[in-house]
């Protein structure tokens, strides 16, 4: 009987499997994942279940690092006993919730292109002999199933290890089980919502603007998606506190936030929200509903302004009158030393300002450095003034602010540069570079340069000026204008790329130093500066005791740049693994 | 002159092309033909500098291209297999792109390109992103690029993809005026009716190595019919007939 099941389970599956829409449905998901024919075939495409693996990692990795937390000998320690352990949660669960927002949200923003049914599929699919609902009906169904697997494997390592570490105090299973299902489903929802909003955000647009205003201001859209989403990660922290300083009435504002709904709803299920929590609560069912239908409707509109009317698209639009960025042109004339420089780094602008890789991992980066940097001056203000008559303006967290945000310009555009853009178009610089002699060497660094010192001089002298008196505002400007050249100088040590060009760097057994040393790089250029200029511009004659410093940093990658035999200056455009032995080739 | 002296490359021991010999003298526009996998596009990245070979050398004016390579790729003009090109630059940017890496002045690149772009019909598009563009449009831009800078050597790998019949047209009597102007034009294409008609030698590759190497006329001389003929023979030696009637075959049984 068992076996007769299985076997027409088997044949009911395989028939399933051969039919025209479940086939749709499978090309759809799979082009969700490894972009179209018109996208960008060298793109990173990791494979379906390296991605999975990938996106399910950080929440199981944070609840792993929750066990000692939650763990009865530390809870003793702490004098922590008979705990309300979910009281205790709620800020880690917060964090999950958002976590999964910000994961899911960032996926939809990234495979938005793929989504869509494109040119491509119309030419391969519209001449087939298929229902005219079929396509946008699978292509839906594929869109809900990526929806649903992104949502349950991004929270499946969190849904039983978070439990798991939040439980360990308990005694009894059926604690467990509710807070796993719990917390499942409002990290699940969480998901969904934020998958479907991104969507529907994007998908109002796409159906309200016509297609080319659309893709003219899509990029922007989403960067402006991502920075959003990284800066409510880098709240995630603080906003539990503000839930628990708070009184009712007053929480009110925290209630637009969308992961306090679901927070709100997994505290109402177990029982553990407050009246204004449990109202805010309530929002989070409803609030998926409408998101998903409005998905839904903007889809509707959009397959039938976009997909539908391609054919009446293809006609190339003359484009603009190619006056923009005139300025650029005319900076890099400046700035650059040859033909070759201004001709690479008129390419490498309009990458990073036409590339979506290299805007949405701008937009990243940067929302990170806006968010501490926002943090730091939140922090010098309510810190107070300083000792010694030292205005608040000259407080190591206020001196901070323009340190922290160069850092992460800098570090964003040299991140940037690794991510390669259509691969086999690359062609065009291995013909006419000389990989000897590269005469676009440098150009990374002025075009680096030409991206912060303009900002620096013209935003923080005036306002340090201003504020901390004229003489502080000049060496508070000539330190970040000093460190940004160091920092520059020291970021580009072994980089002999024409940026953008080449392929993924591999995986290196030093990945991990080089991940402290950013770290470590970060604590010295945005920690220990500001500390030292802090002191020393109460008594500005002590800046000069940073100038041995700065001449170490520019001493150091000086030399190590001398040093670099010829072979390793090469311009390369493939990064190909080291051998431990290298084949001769005598015999030829 | 550009010289091919026994030219090979092996991928990891697996012979692509074999002991290559041929000579393009000013002037001569020498077609390369071959069917899938014969080597061609192997012969031409190493015309062009893209790929090193695993044994011999491209020769130009006797020096070897390897010594100065981008002293040589400055009187190259290359048009690739594919339409390559980065779809986010307008037509306009690829170009000035294509200028500057080569070292041409600003304004000889701006007047260049502006008269280019107007004689392959594209001045109206010259602004949008190359991503909108039609294969035949992005072909052209291919072309103009070689083109641009006047260079001596001219290696177009299957230049007629794409384009359509006033362009290809254009294109064929463009070729043959650039080796009556005394360059030296490679000209590889799976069309023996053009490279029969704009092409004054023709070197047909098998399997990676040369099986004729002659002028157009006295190829089909040797073998005593028409080039196609000639190059079937040569080649494959396939009855295209009876396999066209063996699809049809196929098709009517199902």
């Amino acid at each position: 009987m068992r076996n007769w099941i299985t076997h027409e389970m088997e044949r009911w599956w395989a028939e399933w499997r051969r039919r025209p829409l479940a086939r749709l449905v499978r090309l759809f998901t799979a082009r969700i994942f490894r972009g179209s024919g018109d996208s960008d075939a060298d793109g990173l495409d990791l494979g379906v279940g390296l991605v999975l693996t990938l996106l399910a990692l950080p929440g199981g990795f944070v609840a792993v690092l929750l066990f000692p937390k939650y763990g009865t000998m530390l809870q003793w320690m702490r004098g922590v006993v008979n705990a309300d352990v979910v009281a205790t949660a709620l800020p880690d669960e917060y964090f999950f919730i958002v976590l999964s927002m910000v994961v899911t949200g960032a996926v939809a923003v990234w495979r938005w292109d793929s989504i869509f049914p494109d040119r491509w599929d119309y030419l391969n699919l519209v001449p087939l002999p298929i229902s005219r609902w079929a396509i946008p009906f699978a292509n839906f169904v594929a869109v809900m199933f990526l929806a649903g697997l992104i949502a349950v494997d991004v929270n499946a390592a969190s849904s039983v290890l978070f439990p798991l570490a939040v439980g360990s105090t308990q005694t009894e299973f059926v604690f467990f089980a509710r807070f796993a299902g719990v917390h499942a489903l409002s990290v699940v929802l969480a998901s969904v919502f934020a998958f479907f909003a991104v969507f529907a955000v994007l998908g109002f647009f796409m159906a309200v603007l016509p297609r080319g205003v659309f893709a003219r201001i899509s990029p922007y859209l989403r960067t402006g998606i991502v920075m959003g989403l990284v800066t409510m990660l880098s709240t995630s922290f603080a906003v539990p506190v503000m839930l628990r300083q708070l009184s009712g009435a007053d929480r009110l504002g925290l209630g637009w936030l969308p992961p306090i709904w679901f927070l709100g709803l997994g505290m109402s299920l177990l029982g553990k929200a407050d009246t204004s929590l449990a109202a805010v609560g309530r929002l989070a069912l409803p609030s998926v509903g409408v998101v998903a239908v409005s998905a839904l409707c903007v889809y509707g509109v959009g397959y039938q302004r976009h997909f539908v009317r391609i054919p009446e698209l293809t006609d190339v639009a003359p484009g603009g009158d190619g006056v923009r960025m005139q300025w650029l042109r005319r900076l890099n004339g400046l700035v650059m030393r040859n033909g070759q420089q201004r001709g690479c780094a008129v390419f490498v602008w309009k990458t990073l300002f036409r590339g979506e890789p290299h805007r949405l991992l701008l937009a990243g980066v940067g929302g990170i450095g806006l968010v501490l940097a926002s943090q730091a001056l939140l922090g010098s203000f309510s810190g107070g003034g300083l000792a010694g008559g030292l205005s608040v303006h000259l407080s190591a967290e206020f001196l901070s602010v323009p340190l922290i945000l160069v850092f992460f310009l800098i570090a964003g555009l040299r991140l940037a540069f690794e991510v390669p853009v259509n691969l086999p178009a690359n062609w065009i610089f291995r013909l006419l570079l000389d990989s000897e002699k590269h005469a676009g060497e440098g150009m990374e660094r002025k075009l680096i340069l030409m991206s912060v010192l303009p900002g620096t001089v013209l935003a923080v002298l005036p306002i340090y000026g201003v504020l901390g008196g004229w003489m502080a505002g000049i060496l508070h400007t000539a330190v970040v204008g000093v460190w940004s050249i160091l920092l520059t100088d020291s970021v580009l040590i072994g980089f002999r790329k024409m940026p953008f060009t080449c392929t993924f760097p591999l995986f290196r057994q030093h990945s991990i130093v080089t991940l402290l040393g950013c770290a470590a790089g970060f604590f010295l250029f945005a920690v220990v500066t500001p500390e030292c200029e802090s002191w020393a511009l109460r008594e500005p004659l002590r800046m000069i005791g940073l100038i041995p410093v700065a001449a170490v940093a520019w001493y150091v990658p000086h030399q190590i740049r001398r040093n670099t035999i010829d072979a390793e200056r090469r311009l390369i455009f493939e990064e190909v693994a080291s051998g431990g032995f290298e084949v001769l080739g005598i015999a030829e | 002159m550009l010289e091919a002296v026994g030219l090979t490359k092996r991928y990891s021991s697996v012979p692509a092309v074999q002991d290559l010999n041929f000579c393009l003298r000013p002037g001569q526009v020498l077609g390369c033909l071959g069917p899938n996998g014969s080597g061609k596009s192997t012969t031409v990245k190493m015309l062009t500098g893209l790929l090193d070979p695993t044994r011999g050398a491209v020769l130009f004016n006797g020096r070897n291209t390897r010594d100065d390579l981008p002293a040589y790729r400055k009187i190259l003009g290359y048009v690739p297999e594919e339409a390559l090109l980065y779809p986010y630059l307008t037509g306009w940017e690829y170009l000035e792109l294509v200028g500057s890496l080569r070292g041409m002045e600003v304004r000889e690149i701006e007047k260049r390109i502006g008269a280019l772009l107007e004689l392959f019909s594209l001045h109206g598009h010259r602004h949008a992103a190359i991503g909108s563009y039609s294969k035949g449009m992005r072909q052209r831009i291919l072309l103009i690029a070689a083109l641009m800078d006047n260079p001596e050597i001219l290696v177009f790998d299957e230049p007629l993809s794409g384009l359509d019949v006033t362009s290809a047209l254009i294109f064929k009597n463009l070729v043959q005026a650039l080796g009556r102007q005394g360059k030296l034009v490679f000209y590889c294409s799976h069309v023996l009716e053009v490279v029969e008609k704009v092409c004054s030698d023709v070197l047909i590759l098998r399997k990676g190595t040369v099986i004729a190497q002659d002028s157009v006329e006295r190829i089909p001389q040797m073998v005593g019919e028409s080039l196609e003929d000639s190059f079937l023979r040569l080649v494959d030696d396939v009855d295209t007939v009876r396999v066209a009637q063996d699809i049809v075959a196929v098709m009517n049984a199902a």
